[in-house]
């Protein structure tokens, strides 16, 4: 063992921090749910504002969440439209993007929503680089 | 005395090299040194949110990256701008400051004014979202910087798209249809000849209206360097608007630095692709 701290440690501890914090803080009232212009896309949406937010923090707990929640988890797009309509500072833009590692299983707990991977993301990148700049400047610059 | 400058540009916009290379211009013109950086190298971490192991390493060596060049960086995309701020830094040391070109460029409006020389006449439409807006307020300082260009007029429809960018509605076809449709309905009901983008990943969704024949689209780099009298050619664009020519267009020699199996399964599809105007 070095002691050296694991790569992405600190992140780690920061995002459990973060969980902790929206946990402690958001009182389920629902007002970022009914402001979010995203909702209505969900593939379950949802009318009952204040249950789905339950849903939210029950991913953020590790728990299952219901289909309304992982729904709207699935087309948050960060508006961020919510974060002011918040009235205790939760940040609730921050609440549904560690939702949505979290559903994702990025966080390491289980997958609860698919997302479509485009494997092809990082190759395209670099094809298009190779297509618009000069072999010195992919040497220098990427 | 020019300031030396790291200009982190990101990943996709990559696809763009004449908004790369209009922008680094502009920063020399303006009296800085840019340094740029981007692609999977240094890459944020941001479109890792199913796997953070692998998103807090990209977060790692990219910090560290940045922080070995000693300059102030200045950021071009919005996800990177937004990730740095909301994850990367709560996760690593960052030992620079951190500027988002819009901020950079709306702070120099008085150096950048005798350099727009040339007319360009153009009632624009800004497409704008919320998200990003209350980081850095890109929805303010885009149009003011875009009337400092002899000859544009700014009109407003009345539409703010949502989500932070459009990127961000990869996988909502119903959502990006709606946006699409809502972009040109504006445009059209405010007297606009075009629609300008502020980010990248905008503008590779919007030109597809253009490509359509619905509306021109431009990125606001873009009408800065017409001004200027800059001589980059929007290729993308015009692979965009005739994909079935793009191969030509692109040229033997540069098809082959990317294979031709992949250039038919993975660009051009993306090339092909169609807004659905209703």
């Amino acid at each position: 063992m070095s002691g050296k701290p694991l790569i992405g440690q600190r992140l780690k501890e920061f995002q459990q921090t973060e969980v902790q914090r929206i946990l402690g803080a958001c009182t389920q009232c629902g007002k970022c749910h009914e402001v979010c212009p995203m909702a209505q896309y969900s593939k379950t949406p949802s009318q009952d504002s204040k249950s789905t937010v339950h849903g939210v923090l029950s991913v953020l707990k590790g728990e299952k969440g219901t289909p309304e929640a992982l729904g709207w988890i699935g087309v948050c797009t960060r508006s961020g439209v919510c974060v002011p309509a918040c009235p205790e500072n939760v940040d609730p833009k921050m609440m549904m993007r560690l939702a949505r590692m979290t559903a994702l299983g990025g966080r390491g707990l289980p997958k609860q929503i698919d997302v479509k991977e485009d494997r092809d993301y990082f190759d395209r990148v670099r094809a298009f680089a190779k297509l618009q700049l000069t072999d010195d400047e992919l040497k220098e610059w990427t | 005395m020019s300031e030396a400058v790291t200009f982190w540009y990101g990943c996709n916009v990559l696809r763009h090299g004449d908004i790369i290379h209009a922008c680094l211009d502009i920063l020399r013109a303006i009296g800085y040194e840019p340094s740029p950086v981007g692609g999977p190298d240094y890459c944020c971490g941001t479109v890792k949110d199913a796997n953070q192991v692998t998103a807090g390493g990209m977060a790692t060596r990219t910090v560290g990256k940045l922080n070995s060049k000693g300059n102030r960086v200045v950021a071009w995309c919005p996800s990177c701008h937004s990730h740095m701020h909301d994850f990367m830094e709560k996760g690593n040391d960052r030992q620079f400051d951190m500027t988002y070109l819009v901020e950079l460029l709306h702070a120099n409006r008085r150096k950048l004014l005798p350099l727009l020389r040339n007319r360009v006449e153009m009632a624009v439409m800004l497409h704008k979202h919320v998200g990003f807006n209350e980081l850095v307020p890109v929805n303010r300082m885009v149009p003011e910087l875009l009337e400092l260009i002899p000859g544009v007029k700014v009109v407003d429809g009345g539409y703010i798209a949502p989500g932070y960018m459009c990127a961000s509605f990869a996988g909502l076809p119903k959502a990006l249809e709606d946006m699409h449709n809502h972009t040109v309905r504006s445009a059209k009901a405010c007297g606009a000849d075009a629609v300008v983008t502020t980010f990248h990943q905008c503008f590779r969704e919007m030109v597809g209206l253009d490509a359509a024949g619905a509306i021109p689209v431009y990125n606001y780099i873009q009408l800065f360097a017409q001004s200027m009298g800059l001589p980059y050619e929007d290729e993308y664009k015009a692979w965009k608007k005739s994909p079935e020519a793009a191969k030509e267009m692109i040229g033997a020699e540069r098809i082959a630095r990317v294979g031709i199996e992949f250039y038919e399964r993975a660009v051009l599809p993306e090339l092909k692709k169609r807004p659905n105007l209703r």
